[in-house]
């Protein structure tokens, strides 16, 4: 895969070596009304993103919102150390991990290849058809979808536990044991996005040049071929850039998702940081607590998305920036 | 594209590719066919959980009744109006951040890069967010629901990853001929990028139109209420689970299990339209070769 | 190319309309600023000479209410506007999470003249948080001026409850005390099995034993003799034979939380031998609300927890799919020592207060004080006799549809109540459907009146360390119960949870509510 990007590369490195001659000024100077471009955009996201983030202050408070940042008491780590110390952070925390984890490795590559096998139908009628239909469950909310699952899984009613009874196994109880209660979840996540999440493959592969594909054709290549060679390839920066993006939230394993979904029987597996954090902080308008959470994830979401790029920069020659 | 004779793995491959999308269509179709039936289902068969996959006591009256209410049409263009304004302006700041972005080799890039990306991980959280809302006097404004969402980086990285798969030489043969960025970006990049900006459109128009947290914070008056605020009170109103903090006069009025059905559908199905429609944009090759040619 | 130009100019047209739709908006909202607080100083004028000729031009007023569909067009809204005097443009918090929103607006001072929160613990707290910050408005003066039917309607006792450190600063609405959910039991099951509507514990295990082995209802593998709530394994009526029938109980003078009382230990036994025989639905603990009626619409429950207001739906559907069922509410069970209790709703509906900001706050009091003149308040509540009600040996009975169509939703327009009279008009409410009012009548007026046990916290003033805590302890001994009771948690460890449950804020609470208690009854 890598050696079909790596001359495009090489080219980019071309390019930049001759223009370092240049000198930095001058090349900003030729290039300014390529940098005025920036202008609308960046304005945007300094008054929106970057003048609000100063709130992040009031996770290292005991704030309240009468008195204002200015007014609330300074309490350092406190906020932290309420989260790490409590009795459950370790189970929930490793919860997290397994969950997100798993819904990386098995539910992210599936979108891609969603995203290819739909590129190799000719029918358009029905390529389009079932890109629509895929993509539907997004827009359910996911009170919905858990009273369907709970419904499609139920031990004694449920389609799914009458087929097993039927093939003669013992009927599960989905939502109340342990042992399959993360796989549920992980399932009902993948059910609800992965045509959605295709969406984006199957538009980077709408970029590929046509041409690329009719001279692998002519020179009596495979579909197969093509679409190891050609496609895969030619996706692969959107493949880079998800998947690095994505690792920016492992900390955020579904919250909303599990808390529809999850009851006291399954905590010991599916009880999450998010999840644990609504329980605990139920009636208490804790902005701090519920900020310095929110750091934390941050935190840990920009050193892997930071590595990630590194990582990827250093292996496949290509990262975000 | 030239004809050739399929070989056995052409086949086979279509074979596994038909079979399996039209699995993964009824999988994911069949359950959209019960929510659909539950809003044209009676209120007795919905308490009783008595819908499948058909209507039972099919009633098309809780629909209408929904769909040409006051407060469902008046939020309905409200969305409407925020929707379509919010996805344009997005699209045109998004596509034009991005074009300079894709410029690594530019001198501080990578370092706005970086400052673009924080923002994707970090932000302020709910009061100084609505604190700057207040200050510029948005507050009951509808332009409180576009400015603050009108550049997502992480459509801007997608946009940004595509225009640096495009084939250098087009622009290298345009700076020849003494064209600046912006007539670049918009005569050469954007027309090839039509399906990444279709993709761009749709993720804004979804979130434009599904956005609850940003009308809920910022919209007091009834007359700007959002669909999204109105379907959460009707769903959330007859939601039970929070029964105990309610009067029996309360309960008294909750409305019925198919109205929520109903409204649930009927502000779901208009976004559900925007994705057939912008496939179009989605034919590859056909952009690329009439520019080149 | 004409194409393309098109393109760039749209951009820069809808740029330019933004830009100045910004400003034009930022102009008005200033010479808005301007225009109002102009209008003050000639409210504050005008209120001068208004108390020296008695009559003024009546400011529109501001208020944000709990619920409400539609203000705009209610009938009610124009009835007042007519009887008051008052225009009122009425806002509503979103239903989902109302306080994140009130924080905020209160905190940023928005000029609300009237705003109106739930009743319950959290919103007692966000209150009292409110009043002790000085965001709200002292209406203790107000009231002494302007509130002759306030004080008239409201009692002496619901005014002191709302004080804070001795100021009145919210009008509060009694709720009505009343039962609103029991068990519920398919009689004609009882038939079939040849049994009567259990009153003991006892009976009541007989009773599901008999709905397991005899199954009247015709499920095989799928009878359920009794289901109840996920998140609800506090069953009420049962926890009544236990003598924990609230959160919080009176134990020899003393109030304890369930999680600190033995006998919730007892509880807890009993319902996982329940549920280890069978009798209570083995998948509790993923119910909700909806799979709960479904079940029992479907026949396939015996015994269910119903709150009386959903009877009409709940029969609706199963007298379509059962034409001969009949059901009836179990009356309070006696325990061992014969204890029985059913929960009264006590305390407060809704709290409505004045904020600092509001620039009417004298009118805000005087449009509340309208309201509560017996009339108007009347109207409101039931319409007028001959048009919306009747009146007949001392009851009101509503005039259908025109009661449902214009008096539905007074309720969410509730500032106080006339304490001694609206729980009579009430009722009318009640009558609106026989199935309701029946209901209603078997578990408030068909009762020994020694079984009703109203919470001991609804009238008490505010606790902030119980109030913090309230919710978040209340979700850790509800999931104990559901782990106790399906039998992935021991009930040997009952002390150890006793134990984290004093550690997480219960025993301060324990403290802080026992010095409120002790004051009151000595």
């Amino acid at each position: 895969m890598s050696e079909l990007i790596t001359p495009l590369n090489e080219k980019a490195e071309g390019v930049k070596a001759s223009r370092k001659r240049e000198g930095r000024r001058r090349l900003i100077w030729r290039n300014i009304d390529t940098y005025l471009l920036l202008t609308p955009g960046l304005l945007l996201l300094l008054l929106f993103k970057y003048v609000p983030v100063y709130g992040v202050v009031i996770a290292f408070q005991e704030y309240n919102i009468f008195d204002g940042i200015s007014g609330s008491e300074w309490v350092g780590l406190a906020q932290f150390r309420k989260l790490t110390h409590s009795a459950e952070f370790m189970q929930v925390f490793a919860n997290t991990l397994l969950i997100s984890v798993y819904k990386i490795v098995l539910l992210f590559p599936i979108p891609i290849v969603i995203a290819l096998l739909l590129n190799e139908i000719r029918f358009t009628a029905f390529k389009r058809t079932v890109q629509t239909i895929i993509y539907m469950p997004h827009f359910l909310s996911w009170v919905i979808i858990s009273g369907l699952f709970m419904t499609i899984l139920s031990p004694s009613d449920g389609l799914v536990n009458s087929v097993i009874q039927w093939f003669g196994g013992e009927p599960v109880k989905f939502f109340m044991d342990n042992s399959v209660f993360r796989s549920v979840v992980v399932f009902t996540a993948g059910w609800k996005e992965i045509g959605w999440n295709a969406i984006i493959f199957i538009a980077a592969l709408a970029g590929i040049e046509q041409e690329q594909y009719e001279a692998a054709s002519i020179d009596g290549a495979s579909r197969l071929r093509q679409m190891w060679h050609i496609s895969l390839p030619g996706i692969l920066p959107t493949i880079i850039l998800m998947l690095i993006l994505r690792l920016g939230i492992v900390l955020d394993a579904g919250t909303e998702q599990i808390l529809t979904m999850y009851n006291p029987t399954v905590y010991e597996s599916g009880d999450v940081i998010g999840t644990f954090v609504y329980r605990t902080g139920l009636g208490k308008m804790d902005y701090s607590f519920s900020t310095a959470v929110g750091l934390f994830n941050s935190v840990v979401g920009f050193i892997l998305v930071v590595s990630g790029n590194w990582f990827s920069r250093k292996v496949l020659k290509r990262g975000i920036w | 594209m030239p004809i050739h004779k399929r070989t056995f793995s052409d086949w086979t491959l279509d074979i596994f590719v038909y079979g399996f999308m039209i699995a993964l269509g009824l999988v994911t179709l069949l359950p959209m066919v019960h929510v659909f039936s539950k809003s044209v289902s009676s209120d007795w068969a919905l308490v009783s959980g008595r819908v499948n996959l058909l209507p039972v006591g099919f009633q098309i009256d809780t629909l209408v009744n929904v769909v040409t209410s006051g407060a469902f049409s008046r939020a309905f263009l409200i969305s409407a109006i925020v929707t379509t304004v919010g996805t344009l302006l997005s699209i045109l700041v998004t596509a034009i951040t991005a074009y300079p972005l894709s410029k690594r080799h530019l001198p501080g890039i990578s370092f706005l890069m970086v400052l673009f990306v924080f923002t994707m991980l970090f932000n302020g959280g709910l009061i100084p967010n609505y604190l700057l809302i207040r200050e510029l006097h948005l507050i009951n404004s509808l332009w409180s629901l576009i400015l603050p969402a009108m550049i997502s980086v992480f459509n801007m990285l997608v946009i940004k990853s595509y225009y640096e798969g495009l084939p250098e030489a087009l622009e290298e043969s345009a700076r020849i001929d003494g064209a600046r960025s912006y007539t670049i970006l918009f005569r050469i990049i954007l027309p090839l990028s039509m399906p990444v900006l279709a993709t761009i459109a749709l993720f804004y128009a979804v979130g434009f139109w599904n956005d609850y947290f940003s009308p809920m914070l910022y919209i007091s008056d009834p007359a700007l209420k959002t669909l999204q605020l109105h379907l959460r009170d009707v769903v959330m109103e007859n939601d039970t689970a929070n029964a105990i903090n309610r009067s029996a006069d309360d309960l008294m009025n909750m409305s019925p299990e198919s109205i929520r059905a109903a409204t649930v559908v009927a502000s779901t199905v208009p976004i559900l339209l925007v994705y057939p429609f912008l496939q179009k944009y989605f034919i590859k090759g056909v952009l690329i070769g009439s520019v080149k040619g | 190319m004409m194409k393309k130009m098109k393109w760039v100019a749209l951009p820069a047209a809808v740029s330019l309309m933004l830009l100045s739709a910004c400003g034009s908006n930022g102009e008005n909202k200033n010479s808005g600023a301007e225009k109002t607080a102009g209008e003050n100083s000639a409210t504050a004028k005008s209120t001068q000479s208004a108390q020296a000729t008695k009559e003024s031009a009546k400011p529109e007023l501001k208020a944000l209410m709990r619920l409400g569909p539609n203000f705009e067009k209610d009938p009610i809204a124009a009835m007042l506007q007519e009887k008051t005097g008052y225009k009122v443009n009425y806002e509503a918090l979103p239903v989902d999470k109302p306080e994140d929103k009130l924080n905020l607006l209160i905190a940023s001072s928005e000029p609300y003249d009237i705003v109106s929160t739930g009743g319950d613990s959290s919103s007692k707290a966000i209150y009292a948080d409110y009043a002790k910050k000085g965001a709200l408005v002292d209406l203790t003066p107000l009231i002494e001026q302007y509130g002759q039917n306030i004080k008239a309607s409201l009692s002496a006792e619901t005014l002191e409850m709302a004080k804070v450190d001795g100021k009145i600063y919210a009008i509060p609405t009694r709720s009505i005390e009343s039962v609103g959910t029991s068990l519920m039991i398919r009689k004609d099951w009882l038939d079939k099995v040849g049994m009567q509507v259990p009153t003991t514990l006892d009976e009541l295990t007989a009773v599901l034993k008999a709905f397991k082995e005899k199954d009247p209802g015709g499920n095989g593998a799928k009878n359920i003799p009794m289901a109840i709530k996920g998140d609800v394994p506090m069953v009420d009526n049962i926890v009544g034979a236990f003598g924990i029938v609230n959160d919080w109980n009176d134990v020899n003078g003393q109030l304890v939380p369930r999680a600190m009382n033995p006998a919730f230990k007892e509880y807890l036994a009993f319902m996982s031998d329940l549920y280890k025989q069978g009798l209570l639905d083995q998948e509790f603990a993923i119910n909700k609300d909806a799979t709960v009626k479904e079940k029992f619409t479907n026949g396939k429950v015996g015994v269910i927890v119903l709150h009386w207001a959903d009877i009409p739906q709940i029969d609706d559907a199963l007298k379509k799919n059962f034409p001969d069922a009949e059901y009836v509410y179990v009356p309070a069970l006696a325990g061992k020592d014969g204890q029985a209790g059913l929960a009264q709703s006590s305390g407060f509906d809704r709290i409505t207060f004045v904020p600092k900001s509001s620039k009417h706050p004298e009118d805000a009091i005087k449009w509340i004080d309208a309201k509560l003149n017996p009339d108007t308040f009347k109207n409101m509540a039931i319409g007028l006799e001959g048009t919306h009600h009747t009146f007949k040996d001392g009851n009101y009975y509503p005039i259908l549809p025109i009661f449902n169509d214009e008096r539905g939703s007074a309720s969410n327009y509730l500032t106080g109540i006339d304490e001694k009279n609206y729980p009579i008009y009430w009722q009318a409410r009640v009558r609106k459907d026989e199935r309701l009012y029946k209901g209603w009548e078997a578990l408030n007026k068909q009762q020994k009146p020694e079984v009703f046990k109203k919470n001991p916290l609804g009238l008490a003033p505010y606790l902030p360390k119980y109030s913090k805590e309230d919710a978040q302890l209340g979700q850790m001994v509800n999931d104990y119960a559901v782990k106790v009771i399906v039998g992935g948690e021991q009930l040997t460890g009952f002390d150890a949870f006793t134990e984290k449950y004093k550690q997480a804020g219960g025993q301060t609470s324990f403290d802080e509510i026992n010095a409120w208690y002790a004051t009151v009854h000595k």
